[in-house]
């Protein structure tokens, strides 16, 4: 439970301490919070990180690039498909490596369906929170049918370590693609209960309407991104704007609300979900038949014996020339850039995540000014922070 | 004419040198004129500070800032070249919110001095901690012990003297 | 004598210590035993013993009805949300009270060092004996009621009314500041919307001009058209709304349970207690939540009638208290389990909106309805 002391029990002003400790149910991971309480509104917030600081940009210049991949993984636990993309978009781009198609596509649909499950636990523990337990126990079982397709394509359910310079690690096994479409189909049934449950709930509008408002220029300002951002009103996907992979082929909307209250960011989650769906569905119908993995030189070799249609062997030096490169993409809980700087050897020189849970956490201070610890609660589940990105 | 052209071109001055990142504008610039630099670019579009980078060279630092306009959907990057005995730079809080947290890891992890930050305090390593590990010359094999304090704050010392357990 | 003619319809006896004799002088055996206690001066004593053993029966259907609920709370939650609940103590998890209460038995009993001793562990009790007595004027069945008060309804809100003063003990016995917090915030909550309840129960009243309980389900047996029950669930909707809503309030459940939200810092004003005293804050909740469904049942649902009742053939008039108890114990789960299935499905409100609904919204519409009710009945309507 939370720890609890009070000093400063002045004379003048009725001040309280209350400390929200590393081990709190609502705060997703180890995070603390100091606040500072006028009554019941609080006064001043002051976030405390770093409890989960592992130390994975020292450890990038000093492990080679392929080795540093599965350190990629455990930044965002929850969604790690991106995490590893984006260090590779990055390593490629320095080295000049071209995927093949099909690699492309398998990288699109696992991310995608990262999207899914990352919003899924999002939005559920943001109403666990609340008190309305259900929608974790729905969102979960959902979530456990994703990671049965994750197991069956690369034999992990939580830190992948599949995505590589220059393709996927394997290709996609036999009943793969039936499976994903029982999913497919499953889930919009599922989302339209979620729909039922929730968005019409008059209790849950109490709790979230005008709660942790903030404008546009504000949100920007603070160097917010991804759904957080779109719900303030500001229409900026990197997958449509400045898009990547095979981006520009796919058709999907982007998910706006303009009021930028914490009811808008929820809503943009399950609209993000919807959109997801539907460009799974583009992906699956349109995937080509190719190599999964780029040839000779880039230094992967093949989990199985035998070389294959898929991949081929080939040594294992990686080395880019030098120069340095600031990639990013759109994960699911915002923008995820990786600046990378190269000396030509085979082990980074500098490798510098900018995690969107950091940046969207930096705003946290100025939102709360005002609400009682509830609406603290809710406002703070909306923004989807995990621990694992914010302190690296 | 990109953004780092245009730069040059409004500030001639300030701009040491332009060229690109990969594939990006990128301004290298001289590090007292930065607030003012940034401000031109923030009054050019640039709303967006993406991150900021410090890099230990081992003569020199760097620090890296990437920006983003939303409406022109235009990248640039600028460039400060510190010395290496006083890696010291003049802060953006004052235009950007979100530098104020990035500020900090760059001073927490990288040693590098943001002045006119308000609050320029270890955000990810504990409060007490000695040296900054992302340094090239910072020592692997010295340890340091963290505990908890009195009322929830970190201690931390070489030698062990603040666990409850002898080593 | 009563088994010559159809079952009239009328209740059989005005309470159970008169079926209780009426069984013991159709087995033969009452008249021995009044005798036996005549010898020695104490008739009265006989009644006493009667009404005991009622009173025992009822307390361990209630202990065994506490302990049935803390099961089927945990799993109508489970399949609502789409997993089994407990499954491995005994069959179906049946036998997981038991092994709650085992493990409650064996904590350690720990009672802060500055806390006020008595007031301490007085206040669980206070908080359960109530609870247990809120049971005596209510019918569970056609003449099964231990004692029927005609101040009934008067008594069963007076009784409720006793928990804030509990809470505030054991808030205040804590010696803990956020348990002082917690309990003045339960107590706020629990006296806004005593009122919204009183008042809606009032306008049940109203209809049957009596407080007794016995004579409000007797006022709602019959059918209109022949297949409508008269229950005053169809006369009254905006009264069953708010007494259901109110009494989910008092109970402190989700919707409306701050107190137990993890994610609030000011903890409940349970916190210290621990082992067994905390057991009996939990039994209180659960027997709560039995006796206002009862008493739910009973003003608006018809208590114990159904509309056929009275039709049964004379020569089986004896199962007629049997199928009274087994349809009030139907139509009490059914109250029951609709708390339950609303509490994993809303999220839970702030202390605030939750005071506002109660002042600011349901009084107003309690008001109304007795304004409306008095209205009609005076024109004649009813």
């Amino acid at each position: 439970m939370a720890l609890i002391y009070s000093g400063g029990n002045n004379v003048e002003s009725d001040e309280l301490f209350i400390n929200m400790g590393p081990v709190h149910p609502s705060t997703h991971g180890v995070l603390r919070f100091k606040l500072r309480m006028d009554g019941e509104s609080i006064k001043e917030c002051t976030p405390v990180i770093g409890y989960l600081h592992r130390g994975t940009e020292k450890l990038g210049e000093m492990k080679t690039y392929l080795q540093f991949i599965p350190y990629t993984d455990r930044l965002d636990y929850i969604s790690a498909f991106p995490n590893n993309y984006a260090f590779v978009k990055a390593v490629e781009e320095l080295a000049g490596i071209e995927v093949p198609l099909r690699a492309e596509y398998i990288r699109v649909m696992t991310m995608e369906l990262n999207r899914i499950v990352n919003h899924l636990v999002g939005i559920g523990s943001l109403l666990m929170d609340l008190g309305a337990a259900t929608m974790i126990m729905w969102g979960f079982r959902e979530r456990e049918n994703a990671l049965q397709l994750f197991e069956m394509l690369c034999g992990a359910r939580m830190t992948f370590n599949y995505i590589k310079p220059g393709g996927v690690r394997e290709d996609m096994p036999e009943g793969f693609i039936p499976k994903l479409n029982e999913f497919l189909k499953d889930m919009e049934k599922r989302i339209d209960d979620y729909e039922q449950l929730i968005n019409g709930n008059e209790i849950f509008h109490m709790r979230m309407k005008n709660i942790g408002v903030i404008s546009g220029k504000d949100a920007v300002n603070y160097g917010w991104t991804g759904p957080t951002l779109r719900g303030s009103g500001v229409d900026y996907d990197l997958r449509k704007y400045e898009p990547y992979s095979i981006y520009p082929d796919l058709d999907f909307k982007v998910c706006v609300r303009k009021e930028g209250d914490s009811f808008a960011r929820f809503i943009v989650r399950m609209d993000e979900m919807k959109e997801s769906l539907h460009i799974l569905r583009q992906v699956v119908d349109n995937m080509p038949e190719s190599k999964v993995i780029s040839s000779a030189e880039y230094g992967i070799a093949p989990m199985t014996g035998t070389p294959s249609s898929v991949s081929t062997y080939f040594p294992r030096i990686f080395a880019p020339p030098p120069g340095e490169v600031y990639s990013r993409i759109e994960a699911p809980k915002g923008e995820l850039g990786f600046y990378v700087v190269s000396d030509g050897t085979t082990k980074p020189y500098r490798v510098k995540i900018r995690s969107p849970s950091f940046c969207n956490l930096t705003a946290i201070p100025s939102l709360v000014k005002g609400l009682k610890i509830p609406d603290l609660i809710a406002a703070f589940g909306t923004i989807d922070v995990v621990l694992g990105d914010v302190d690296r | 004419m990109n953004a780092a052209e245009e730069l040059k071109a409004l500030l001639p001055g300030s701009v040491i040198s332009i060229g690109l990142q990969l594939n990006k504008p990128m301004a290298v610039i001289k590090k007292e004129d930065l607030v003012k630099v940034a401000g031109k670019a923030k009054d050019l579009g640039f709303d967006h500070l993406s991150v900021v980078t410090g890099i230990d060279y081992k003569d020199h630092f760097e620090v890296i800032y990437n920006f983003f306009s939303y409406s022109k959907k235009q990248n640039l990057a600028l460039k400060v070249n510190l010395d290496h005995d006083k890696p010291e730079v003049d802060s953006l809080t004052s235009l950007w919110k979100g530098a104020d947290w990035l500020e900090r890891e760059t001073f927490d992890l990288v040693g590098i001095k943001f002045i006119g930050h308000p609050n320029l305090i270890r955000i990810l390593l504990p409060d007490g901690w000695n040296g900054h590990p992302l340094r090239k010359d910072y020592d692997m094999n010295t340890e340091q012990f963290v505990t908890i304090g009195e009322n929830g704050d970190d201690v931390v010392s070489p030698d062990g003297t603040n666990l409850l357990r002898r080593k | 004598m009563l088994f010559l003619a159809m079952w009239t319809g009328d209740i059989m006896f005005a309470n159970t210590y008169e079926l209780i004799v009426f069984i013991l002088n159709y087995i033969g055996i009452y008249d021995p035993i009044y005798n036996v206690f005549k010898m020695f001066g104490l008739e009265y004593l006989l009644r006493i013993i009667i009404v005991l053993v009622e009173i025992a029966v009822l307390f361990v259907f209630i202990l065994l009805t506490i302990m049935f609920l803390t099961w089927m709370e945990r799993k109508v939650v489970a399949m609502v949300q789409a997993r089994y609940g407990p499954m491995v103590t005994g069959p179906r998890g049946l036998l997981q009270p038991v092994m709650d209460g085992v493990k409650l038995i064996g904590k350690e009993d720990i009672i802060p060092a500055k806390a006020d001793r008595w007031v301490f562990t007085l206040a669980p009790f206070l908080i359960f004996i109530p609870a247990l007595l809120v049971f005596i004027p209510l019918p569970f069945g056609e003449s099964l009621i231990i004692s029927d008060l005609n101040v009934g309804l008067l008594y069963i809100i007076a009784i409720s009314a006793i928990s804030p003063i509990a809470i505030l003990m054991a808030g205040w016995a804590s010696n803990n500041k956020y348990s002082l917090m917690g309990a003045v915030r339960a107590v706020a909550q629990d006296l806004s919307y005593t009122i919204p309840l009183a008042l809606s129960a009032i306008a049940v009243v109203l209809f049957t001009g009596s407080l007794s309980t016995v004579d409000i389900v007797t006022a709602q047996s019959g059918t209109w058209f022949g297949f409508i029950p008269k229950w005053f669930i169809f006369l009254q909707p905006l009264g069953f709304i708010l007494f259901l809503i109110a009494s989910i309030a008092e109970m402190g459940r989700i919707p409306f349970d701050f107190q137990e939200s993890e994610s609030e810092l000011v903890a409940g004003f349970f916190t210290e207690y621990s082992g067994m005293k905390f057991a009996m804050f939990f039994l209180a909740e659960y027997a709560h939540l039995f006796s206002v469904s009862a008493i739910v049942v009973t003003l608006f649902l018809g208590g114990w009638s159904i509309p056929f009742l009275n039709l049964i053939p004379a020569t089986f008039a004896a199962l007629v208290p049997i199928i009274s108890l087994v349809v009030f114990v139907i139509k009490t789960y059914a109250i029951i389990f609709f708390a339950m299935w609303l509490r994993d499905t809303v999220p839970r409100m702030r202390i605030d909106q939750l005071l506002n609904l109660g002042w600011k919204t349901m009084i107003p519409l309690a008001l109304l309805n007795l304004l409306v009710t008095a209205l009609l009945m005076t024109a004649g309507v009813f």
